[in-house]
């Protein structure tokens, strides 16, 4: 006997997501899922950004998800902010972070403390953006030396984000690297893609991103 | 690889979509449909579900893939057309500002169960 059903399988997953969702907006937090293959940069992205805002009188904490270890957390600790590790090797060693594991780590977390929550996802092009944690953004660092056929080759990833980090832009110089044609392909993707040469090293684009976040703010109230 | 805790979701919606009289052992066919955005490889997802599916009880399901093409609106020019995965261009006018209406997402479209007299 046959039974249809028409059920979304996520939708459990997604239910956590919009129950993250609904204490974000309760306590006023902008929260940003930032997202891309490992070693793009992401962690010293923000230890550069967390500084910049708290200049501008905000405050952050960081969700810092890895598949295992402690590695990026303790980088971010001399910031002095809240950083919650979620590690996914208890879980079965998932790629992504589940909207489940940010509503465990949201447990050590003031929200009424902060302005900003930062979602470090797991380094990996795929997987994390096919799941929905409850934030109000998401962005992708791809950096230079990932080369411009990324976007092409990842499709969902940079169709799912509002903005693209294109990191490490003081390696342009000495790479091969044609930034144009990566902007051309990263919006074949996504025509509404926001996308941001940027250098965590130099600070270039960094006024820029900073930017970014504060009018995402203003759009969230 | 996502496909484990997909895997995980269908075995979790299959239990709570069965009417409460069937036990999940007499399911033999678990259908579902998956984007093809939604980078998922069956091959790997049907690896897992029959790796996981002993300890779920439907130790007897086979699970059945329904790949969807991705299919797109232009919103300038109201042009429908089917993506040629990664290009999100309308073919028609160019333009880059398309909708996704099919080819995203994860979804149980059924199940198939032995009925007790067969048994």
């Amino acid at each position: 006997m046959e039974i249809p059903i028409i059920r979304d399988v996520l939708e459990e997953s997604n239910l956590r997501a919009q129950e993250n969702r609904a204490l974000f907006d309760e306590h006023g937090v902008l929260v940003v899922n930032i997202m891309s293959s490992p070693g793009s940069g992401k962690t010293m992205l923000l230890q550069k950004t967390i500084p910049a805002l708290k200049e501008r009188g905000f405050s952050s904490a960081v969700i810092e998800g890895d598949i295992t270890s402690t590695i990026d957390s303790e980088r971010l600790q001399p910031l002095g902010i809240p950083v919650v590790q979620a590690n996914t090797e208890p879980f079965g060693g998932d790629c992504h972070l589940g909207s489940h594991l940010v509503q465990a780590a949201l447990k050590h977390l003031d929200l009424s403390a902060i302005d900003f929550l930062f979602i470090e996802n797991i380094g990996n092009l795929v997987c994390p953006a096919e799941f929905y944690l409850g934030e109000n953004r998401r962005v992708v660092v791809l950096s230079l030396p990932e080369g411009e056929d990324k976007p092409l080759k990842y499709p969902l990833m940079f169709r799912e984000c509002d903005l693209c980090l294109l990191s490490k832009m003081d390696l342009a110089p000495h790479l091969e690297v044609d930034v144009e044609l990566m902007k051309t392909n990263i919006r074949k993707t996504n025509g509404h893609i926001a996308v941001l040469p940027i250098s965590a090293k130099t600070g270039e684009g960094l006024s820029e991103w900073i930017a970014w976040l504060l009018r995402a703010r203003v759009g969230q109230s | 690889m996502h496909e484990l805790y997909i895997a995980e979701c269908i075995v979790k919606s299959v239990s709570k979509s069965l009417p409460q009289n069937l036990p999940t052992t007499s399911v033999t066919e678990v259908r579902v449909q998956v984007g093809q955005l939604d980078a998922v490889i069956p091959d790997t997802l049907i690896f897992v579900f029959d790796a996981i599916k002993r300890n779920s009880g439907l130790s007897n399901a086979k699970l059945n893939i329904d790949q969807i093409e991705v299919v797109c609106r232009c919103r300038g020019c109201s042009y429908e057309f089917g993506v040629e995965l990664p290009l999100f261009l309308c073919p028609r006018c160019g333009g880059g500002d398309v909708e996704i209406l099919r080819g995203r997402g994860i979804r149980l479209t059924g199940v198939t169960v032995q009925e007790a007299e067969e048994n």
